[in-house]
Order: structure tokens, then C-alpha cells, then sequence
């Protein structure tokens, strides 16, 4: 959200933050160690400008042994050292005779820096004696100042009457130092691109055991909650969350298989007493006097047994479905005329509705005929019960190159976007008309589709249409698996 | 007719063992597994009712027994057990039937005659009550011997009644058995259903033959 550019992949992640943490160390300790060595050199150089500096002040400058001095610098360094005396009127007093022909002095100057000590007498020619401060030798200035693309190193000496620079080009140094700086170039991102891919390599090494352990739980997740994740022997960070993860796995198994056989057994330990009823009852209702008050008793008793009994069967079936131990009695159906069968309701039940019926001639298929008679008996009572009260009915049945499709339409009130998942949702009732009492028990639908699935076809609603409601069951002719 | 029946609930076991008497057959009555399987092994019965979930050896057990022992006497197995699974087991281990609990007493009766039927290899199959006579095989209702054409809904309601003369349906009993366990769209069904067999049978019979039960249901009219 804020940060956009956020790395979704941990590994990936792992890589460019070793990446960025070595690259910043590397420039740090590149820009260092290039610091360190550019002072070096300039010390050096400096210790050098400050030697040929101290030859003046005890040789006449104008006797200054040139050559020795020359020879002197060349042995210490293989460069060339100038060397001036000014006044202070900016009168250029001496100039090395091997002076640069394109340097000006102006430019080495910005500005003529104060005088602190008397020049030395050698130079005054005054042999006034010097008081207690006069004896300290001026200690020299070093600066670095740029003559177009030329660096200087001037090391400056300054008394009262006269200022002496030896002045040292700097080229060179920058030349030995630029190849320092080429090298710490061309190593920096070649380590970055190293650390980069070695941390890449590294995470997916790291990873791997996550990537086995995903696999695994996948088969997990397929096979169902009672399969374990073999223990991983070789890191023990991993054991410990594959133990943790088959505690959590063989918790979740057991709360799910009782919660299974909690209602399997509920329903079952209900039908004893619901056969005992049934069976009671039954036998007083055909030995009462007919017709009686006694007997209409009885058979709304009866009625309301039965209607208990059908959810306990419902309620079994569904448990079963859960535990995924529904049986289908697979045999060839003749899906035509068995829908004509069913439909032969429609007219008895729902005279009112108009209907169109569509149905292609020898649509066959493998499946459970009481089961798959319990889907359409569903659709189709559905579609009767959520009709408008001037509505219509629409059953098309076709066949495609794998499927038989069932398709179901009615006129009625528009279903909400968010019913439809909700719809197939055990004891879900839509609440849509309140002045007229629909009866069910709001199981059937989830049996139709819990029914479809174990066939491994699909029950669909489309209520894209308003003011209908449209239901597609697709049942594969014949079975994958 | 003789009747073993192996069964622990004591409740369950009275009132069926009371409806199949009514009906005359003999009940031979047991409430565990080892003593029923001893029975059917020394005796003879027509058919053979078992439980499956009783005390001693189960009832799949006293089949595979049975039929291991080269016994071949029908039996109908009676469970609460998971109906689907049940079903299947009880089929393949060569039982003759199933019928599953919550049962009503009349529909077990109507079992038991058909698998004696099954058993006896009849070839002819007659339902006659009144002028009306019923062809399980042809599926064929003739009244005063004219032929009335019925629907597969209307014949399987007319057979339903016709089983039991002068007794008494409710319209749930009759959709349940005749439409099916978990459709239950309303009851109007039923009563569309009979007016129609109506129309059909009593022009004919000249008059009526399917009775109404005010506030209870239906019942095929008994002329003994």
C-alpha cells in the first residue's frame, strides 16, 4: 500500500538485502581506504614539498643549488618540483628555471596570506638576533589548488618578507589513484553481483525445506487431514515445525472425524426411537375407528414423524458426504425419459405455471438413478415453490461432447448477489415472501449439490437474469475416476 | 408362513412382530446374533428378517454364515446403520433385501411377500381387489377387465393402496412411498393424483373405489 515497491518473494528479499548490505560496506570501506591512501600520498608529497621548502632557508636562493635540488627531489620521487619566492608586492623574486611554461603564480595564489615571522636574515641581510618566538621555524602551509585540469600541491612557507611555494603537480597521484578508483569500480559491482547471487542461491538453499514441506502438505491437503508429513531428519529448525504442524494436522483430524461421526451417530442413535414411534403410531392409526378425531391425530402425528425422519435421513446423507463415504449404485440411466418422469409433476403439482420443456431424446449416463431422482425432484420443487404466482417454468436438457447439462429456469424473484453461494448452504431459507409459509427444511439444495459433486459434475445458479432464477446441473456422461 | 426374526429392541420387535401376526404369518422371535444364527441353521422358515446391529454375531455375519452353510432361505436385512453403504454390503452378501430404519411395518410386509414371490420364480403377479385387477409384471390395470391406462405415478399409488384394502394412508406415507423419501413438495400432489386414478377407474367400476379418510388420507374400499 504505502511502500509499492514492496518484494513479495522472501528470497528475493533475502538476496537484495545482502546485496545492499554488502554494497554498502564495500563502498564504505572503498571510500575509506581510498581517503586513507590519497592522504598517504599527499603526506608524503607534503613531507617532500616541506624538505626542498627548508632548502632555501639555508642556501641563498639566488645561489640555490638548482641541480641539487632537482636530483634531490627526482631521487625521493619521480616528479618534478617547482619552486618560487615572492614579495610581498607579489614580486616574483625567484622561479624554478624548470618552471611549466603555462602556469601562471597568479593562479596559485587567491589571496596573499598574513605575514607572521620576519623573513630569515640570510634573506633581509639584517643579522638582527632573533628574539625567543623569531627562532621557531615557520611551519608550512600545504593546499591543493586547481589550475584548469591541472591539481597542484603547494607547500607554502611565509614570513614577513618573503613567502617561498614549492609546488608539486598532482597528476600523477590522481593517475595512480584513479586506477585505484577504476579497480574498487569494477570489483564493486563484481562483488554486489557475487553476494547477490551467492545470498540467491543460499535463501533457495534455505528454502528448500519450506518448498518440501509445502509439497508435502499439498499431498496433505489432497490425500486428507489423517496423512502425516514424514519427519525431516537432517534440520532440526524444521523437524520441530513439521512436529508442530502434525500435532496441529492430527488435532484438526480429530475434531473433524468426530464432528463427522457426531452427527452420523446423532442421527443414528434418533432413528431407534423414531422407528419405535413410527411403527406405534402406525399401528394406532389403523386401529382407531376410521374417520375418527382420534385418528386425524394420529395421522398429523404420523406427518410430523415423517418430516423428522427426513431431515434425520438428510442429516446422514450429509454427514456421509462429509466424510466423503458417499456410494453411488452406478447404473445406465436413461436421463431423458426419466426427466420426462419427474416432470409428469410438474403438471399435477403446479397447474398455474406455464412450461416449456426442451428435452434432446437419449441423453444416457452412469450414475445413481434414486440419488440423481432426488437432485432433479429437488430443482424441480424448488423452481414450483420460489415461482411468481403467474410464473413459468423452462427445462432444456442437451448433451455436449462430455457433459449432460440440466437446465432448470423459473420466473421468480431476483436473488441477491450475495445469496447465491449462501443458497447451497446447509439450513439456508430464503426469506422472500413472508405472507405465504414455504415448507422445507433448507437441506435440499446442499444434498442436490453434495449429490452432483459425488457424480463429479457441478450445480450452478445463474441469477444473472432478473426475475428468474436459472439453475445448470452438469453431470459427466461418463465418470474420470 | 414362517417367520425368524432377529432383532435386540424390544420396542422395535413388538409392534413388528404384532403387524406380520396380524398378517398371519408365524414369528419366530430372538433378540441376539448366536441364538438366531443357531435357529436358521436348524430350522426351516420361509423367510428370514435381520437385524444388523445386535448382540452375539451381527446380522452380516449370520448371512454370510447362512449362505456359506448352503442355506438359501430369503432374508431381509433391517439396519439404522448408514443406509447407503448398508445397502450395498447387504445386496452383495447375498441378502434378498434391505429395508432401512425408520420403516413402516406395511412396506416391510409388502417386502416380505415379494421376496417370497421371488422366491416361489412366480411368473404371474396379480394384485386383485374389488372389480380391479393389478399386472405387477405387464404393469397393466384392468377394471371388468377393460384395460385403464394409468401413468407410472398413478399405477405405483393404486398398487400402494391396493396391497392393503380398507387400510388407511396419509398423504405423506403415500408421497413418500410413491414419489420418493426426500421429495416433499406438498401433499395437493396425492390428491391430484387420486382424483385423476378416479376419473379413470370409476366410470368404469360405476362406483368408487378409492375412499377419502376426512383429515387423514386415502384408503383402497374393502368389500369383505
Amino acid at each position: 500500500m504505502m511502500n509499492k515497491f514492496k518484494i513479495s518473494s522472501f528470497r528475493l528479499r533475502i538476496a537484495f538485502l545482502s546485496a545492499s548490505l554488502a554494497s554498502i560496506s564495500v563502498v564504505f570501506f572503498g571510500v575509506f581506504s581510498w581517503y586513507l591512501t590519497y592522504n598517504a600520498k599527499l603526506s608524503r608529497l607534503d613531507a617532500l614539498l616541506a624538505n626542498v621548502l627548508t632548502m632555501p632557508l639555508l642556501h641563498n636562493i639566488a645561489g640555490l643549488n638548482q641541480i641539487y635540488l632537482d636530483n634531490a627531489i627526482k631521487t625521493e620521487l619521480d616528479l618534478p618540483v617547482y619552486l618560487f619566492a615572492i614579495n610581498p608586492d607579489r614580486q616574483i623574486i625567484y622561479k624554478s628555471p624548470n618552471w611549466p611554461a603555462n602556469l601562471q603564480i597568479d593562479q596559485l595564489w587567491q589571496s596573499f596570506p598574513k605575514l607572521h615571522h620576519p623573513a630569515p636574515p640570510f634573506l633581509t641581510g639584517t643579522d638582527t638576533p632573533s628574539n625567543q618566538s623569531e627562532k621557531i621555524p615557520p611551519i608550512p602551509i600545504f593546499y591543493t589548488k586547481q589550475t584548469g585540469s591541472v591539481a597542484w600541491r603547494i607547500g607554502l612557507i611565509v614570513f614577513p618578507d618573503i613567502q617561498i611555494a614549492t609546488i608539486l603537480n598532482l597528476q600523477v597521484v590522481n593517475e595512480e589513484l584513479s586506477v585505484i578508483k577504476n579497480i574498487f569500480l569494477i570489483s564493486i559491482p563484481l562483488t554486489l553481483f557475487f553476494v547477490a547471487s551467492g545470498a540467491w542461491i543460499l535463501s533457495g538453499k534455505a528454502l528448500s525445506p519450506i518448498r518440501d514441506l509445502i509439497t508435502t502438505i499439498e499431498k496433505v491437503n489432497v490425500t486428507g487431514l489423517a496423512q502425516k508429513i514424514p519427519p525431516n531428519q537432517s534440520n532440526i529448525e524444521f523437524s520441530k515445525l513439521i512436529e508442530v504442524f502434525n500435532q496441529m494436522l492430527e488435532r484438526l483430524d480429530r475434531s473433524f472425524k468426530q464432528a463427522i461421526r457426531f452427527s452420523g451417530d446423532a442421527a443414528h442413535e434418533l432413528k431407534t426411537p423414531l422407528t419405535i414411534l413410527q411403527g406405534e403410531v402406525e399401528r394406532a392409526l389403523i386401529q382407531v375407528e376410521m374417520g375418527s378425531e382420534i385418528q386425524q391425530r394420529f395421522s398429523t402425528l404420523l406427518d410430523e414423524i415423517q418430516r423428522l425422519n427426513s431431515i434425520v435421513h438428510k442429516l446422514l446423507f450429509l454427514s456421509l458426504a462429509d466424510a466423503e463415504q458417499i456410494n453411488l449404485q452406478r447404473e445406465n440411466i436413461d436421463v431423458s425419459s426419466l426427466l420426462l418422469y419427474i416432470l409428469e409433476d410438474i403438471q399435477t403439482l403446479a397447474p398455474h405455471l406455464e412450461t416449456e420443456i426442451k428435452i434432446s431424446p437419449n441423453l444416457k449416463l452412469q450414475g445413481d438413478c434414486d440419488l440423481l431422482t432426488q437432485v432433479i425432484q429437488n430443482l424441480l420443487s424448488n423452481a414450483i415453490k420460489y415461482n411468481l404466482s403467474k410464473g413459468w417454468i423452462k427445462i432444456i436438457a442437451y448433451e455436449d461432447k462430455k457433459d449432460i447439462l440440466i437446465n432448470i429456469v423459473n420466473a421468480s424473484e431476483n436473488i441477491l448477489e450475495n445469496e447465491k453461494e449462501l443458497i447451497f448452504e446447509r439450513f439456508y431459507r430464503r426469506d422472500i415472501c413472508h405472507c405465504r409459509e414455504i415448507e422445507g427444511t433448507g437441506l435440499g439444495l446442499s444434498i442436490a449439490k453434495e449429490i452432483t459433486l459425488a457424480h463429479g459434475g457441478q450445480l450452478t445458479l445463474d441469477n444473472s437474469v432478473s426475475n428468474q432464477t436459472s439453475f445448470l446441473l452438469r453431470l459427466p456422461k461418463e465418470e474420470d475416476f | 408362513m414362517n417367520i425368524l426374526y432377529v432383532e435386540d429392541e424390544l420396542k422395535i420387535a413388538n409392534f413388528v412382530r404384532t403387524g406380520l401376526e396380524e398378517q398371519g404369518f408365524v414369528v419366530d422371535y430372538c433378540n441376539n446374533g448366536n441364538n438366531g444364527f443357531t435357529r436358521a441353521l436348524d430350522n426351516e422358515y420361509d423367510v428370514i428378517l435381520l437385524d444388523i446391529m445386535i448382540p452375539g454375531r451381527d446380522g452380516v455375519s449370520i448371512l454370510k454364515g447362512l449362505r456359506q452353510a448352503g442355506k438359501n432361505t430369503p432374508v431381509i436385512l433391517l439396519t439404522a446403520r448408514n443406509d447407503l453403504n448398508d445397502r450395498l454390503d447387504g445386496l452383495n452378501l447375498g441378502a434378498d433385501d434391505y429395508i432401512a430404519k425408520p420403516f413402516f411395518v406395511e412396506e416391510l410386509i409388502a417386502r416380505i411377500y415379494a421376496v417370497l414371490r421371488r422366491a416361489l420364480g412366480e411368473r404371474q403377479n396379480y394384485l386383485i381387489a374389488g372389480p380391479l385387477k393389478l399386472d405387477r409384471i405387464s404393469r397393466e390395470v384392468t377394471c371388468l377387465n377393460k384395460l385403464v391406462e394409468l401413468t407410472t405415478r398413478e399405477f405405483n399409488l393404486l398398487e400402494y393402496l391396493m396391497r392393503s384394502p380398507g387400510r388407511v394412508f396419509t398423504r405423506t406415507q403415500i408421497l413418500s412411498h410413491v414419489w420418493g423419501y426426500d421429495f416433499n413438495p406438498s401433499t395437493n400432489l396425492v390428491d391430484v393424483c387420486i382424483q385423476r386414478i378416479r376419473k379413470k377407474i370409476e366410470p368404469i367400476a360405476s362406483f368408487g373405489l378409492i375412499e377419502s379418510v376426512r383429515g387423514v388420507g386415502y384408503r383402497f374400499r374393502n368389500d369383505e
